[in-house]
């Protein structure tokens, strides 16, 4: 062996690798994704560049935004990798272990660190969180003590007040709080809404408060809990819910006041005391500076755009881009004067900046490259159905309703369809000795103040008819709701009879 | 720990073994190669594996080689692979 490989492999070994795109119905030829991880979302324009050139040479030219903030990249070949694992040490970044691989509760590794994407620059914020998204990143990067957990661990910290972060499908959530006139944090725990058991589960809420200077000690002292405590005799439950749900939560916390080595004070008021996804165009704390949210409607865009993209943030902001974990792209720190402009450019670009809020809020998942699901692919039907809502309802309509619509093309559920308004959970069906996609509907799923999981409204509807189901599931809530009832209070109280006689086609 | 997985271990007279066990991809693809290519023909490698993606992929790439392959299942997480060197 080279001396060479031998001591990149030893470099990268533990902060690197590539996962496998199964794709067994060989629908793009991809062998492996790379998961580049953005602690927090943040990055500069020139690692935007450097990783829209690497998409360009190694990934045909496409990258995508995923619900964690990360960079996917499809189409890497082994061969590679170490060249691309040696461009983005450069930059900074590592990858996803991809531990999942694996059979057995093992190489479990902490995931990407979500963080409000507009940290920092938010008006009304009550913490700026990101240099702690930075801090516990750094700690856990490569920690060999942390690379051998029972199963993935997701954490997310949020400061803005609002539930950007999506705090109820994390395994710890960090919540900004002020008690008494005091700031800093409570935390959620034990989050999931894919099928492993207990089966999906929201984030409970523990109601301590700690202080600012304590989360990363907690972030350390629960990803221990769950390393050292974390069920290793099954896979499919090794996730931390398995363990939160069997110890239930005064026996966390005692626990976890063991470690720290102090009793917490009780937290009793509000986790979030607003809805915000930082959508569209919004004002930033410093007067005269926006930030520009551009909605890409399932991550998904080239190398080119990325480009384009980057030079536009050098051009008008300062540099910067963040990545939104609703898959969307921000560039902060326009000024007043240059607003209309990059409006504009990106309009002309193909972004759809006068879009509903929908395009922002809804997420798709990867489903074309994982292999677990055939045509038509999660990504392809959310952009389907939000053209086709928006040329049913128009644009104003949508946005009075502000849904989020998020696809996953399988029961796993990675584009978290459980807490959306209207969710959408693929699945292969025999039809004729042939297999076709088919989704189940859910609704009234939701995070943030009442966070919710969807309820299956329908199952096994053919792809081809789930934009005409979901334009009719909403013409009923219009005509029906009553003043300020939201979409998922509505269909609640509603018998499964009624609610399946809602879905009628109206094409 | 990661160095002793990246060294090949003479067991007897034409039989290497190299342990992957703990590692993801690419790194059990890329160092079955490496170490194919330093032994001689008629060389068997013998290689201990826990990464079923890396069980899925490497047969396949080794057999386009030219290379001949045995996959025996150890136990429901491990995996032996007898790669001839002789193509």
């Amino acid at each position: 062996m080279s001396l060479r490989l031998a001591e990149d492999i030893e470099k990268f070994v533990g902060r690197y690798s590539i996962g496998r795109d199964s794709n067994p119905y060989d629908t793009t030829g991809s062998q492996h994704f790379l998961r580049i991880k953005i602690p927090g979302g943040v990055l500069s324009s020139d690692q935007f560049r450097e990783i829209a050139l690497l998409s360009s040479k190694y990934g045909r030219g496409f990258a995508e935004i995923t619900d964690r903030q990360d960079i996917q990249l499809h189409w890497i070949r082994a061969e590679d990798s170490l060249g691309i694992f040696g461009v983005m040490d450069k930059m900074g970044f590592t990858t996803d272990m991809c531990g999942q691989g694996f059979g057995g509760a093992k190489y479990g590794d902490v995931r990407n660190v979500v963080c409000c994407p507009v940290s920092g620059i938010e008006r009304n914020e009550i913490f700026d969180s990101y240099p702690l998204a930075k801090e516990i990143t750094r700690f856990f990067t490569g920690n060999p003590d942390f690379l051998d957990l029972p199963r993935k661990f997701k954490i997310s910290i949020s400061g803005c007040g609002a539930d950007c972060t999506r705090a109820v499908i994390n395994d710890l959530a960090f919540v900004a709080v002020r008690s008494e006139g005091v700031t800093g944090f409570t935390i959620l725990i034990g989050g999931s809404v894919g099928p492993s058991l207990p089966g999906p589960r929201l984030a409970k809420p523990t109601r301590i408060f700690i202080e600012p200077k304590e989360v990363f000690d907690v972030a350390v002292a629960v990803v221990e809990i769950h390393r050292d405590y974390g069920n290793r005799e099954s896979k499919a439950k090794a996730r931390f819910k398995w363990l939160v749900e069997a110890w239930g939560l005064e026996k966390f916390i005692s626990i976890l006041e063991n470690k720290i080595g102090r009793e917490f004070p009780r937290y009793d008021g509000p986790v979030f005391i607003r809805r915000a996804d930082h959508e569209g165009v919004q004002p930033q704390k410093i007067e005269g500076y926006w930030y520009i949210n551009i909605p890409i409607l399932g991550g998904r865009l080239t190398s080119s755009l990325m480009i384009q993209i980057a030079d536009l943030a050098d051009k008008f902001g300062n540099g910067e881009l963040r990545l939104t974990p609703t898959q969307n792209i921000i560039i902060p720190n326009v000024k007043e004067d240059s607003k209309k402009t990059v409006l504009e450019t990106l309009a002309k670009t193909g972004f759809s900046m006068n879009g509903s809020k929908t395009r922002w809020l809804s997420v798709g998942c990867s489903s074309d490259f994982c292999g677990k699901a055939t045509d038509m692919h999660a990504k392809k039907m959310l952009k389907d159905i939000v053209e086709y809502l928006e040329e049913y309802f128009g644009v104003e309509t949508l946005n009075d309703l502000g849904l989020r619509i998020n696809v996953s093309g399988c029961p796993h559920d990675c584009g978290a369809s459980l807490v959306s308004d209207i969710g959408l959970i693929g699945k292969q069906i025999k039809v004729n000795d042939c297999l076709i996609q088919v989704y189940d509907i859910f609704i009234g799923g939701s995070t943030g103040e009442k966070p919710s999981l969807g309820i299956c409204i329908e199952k096994n509807v053919p792809a081809e008819e789930l934009k005409f189901r979901v334009a009719s599931l909403i013409t009923s809530y219009i005509r029906n709701r009553k003043t300020g009832e939201d979409i998922g209070n509505f269909y609640k109280k509603h018998s499964n009879e009624k609610l399946k006689n809602s879905l009628g086609i109206r094409r | 720990m990661i160095k002793d997985k990246l060294r090949v271990e003479k067991v007897s007279e034409g039989l290497y073994r190299l342990d992957t066990r703990g590692l993801v991809c690419p790194y059990p693809q890329l160092l079955v190669i490496r170490a194919l290519n330093s032994l001689s023909s008629k060389d068997v490698l013998e290689v201990l594996i826990d990464n079923p993606p890396s069980v899925r992929d490497i047969p396949p790439i080794l057999e386009e080689r030219g290379y001949k392959v045995d996959v025996i299942q150890l136990d429901n997480m491990t995996w032996k692979m007898l790669v001839r060197v002789s193509k």
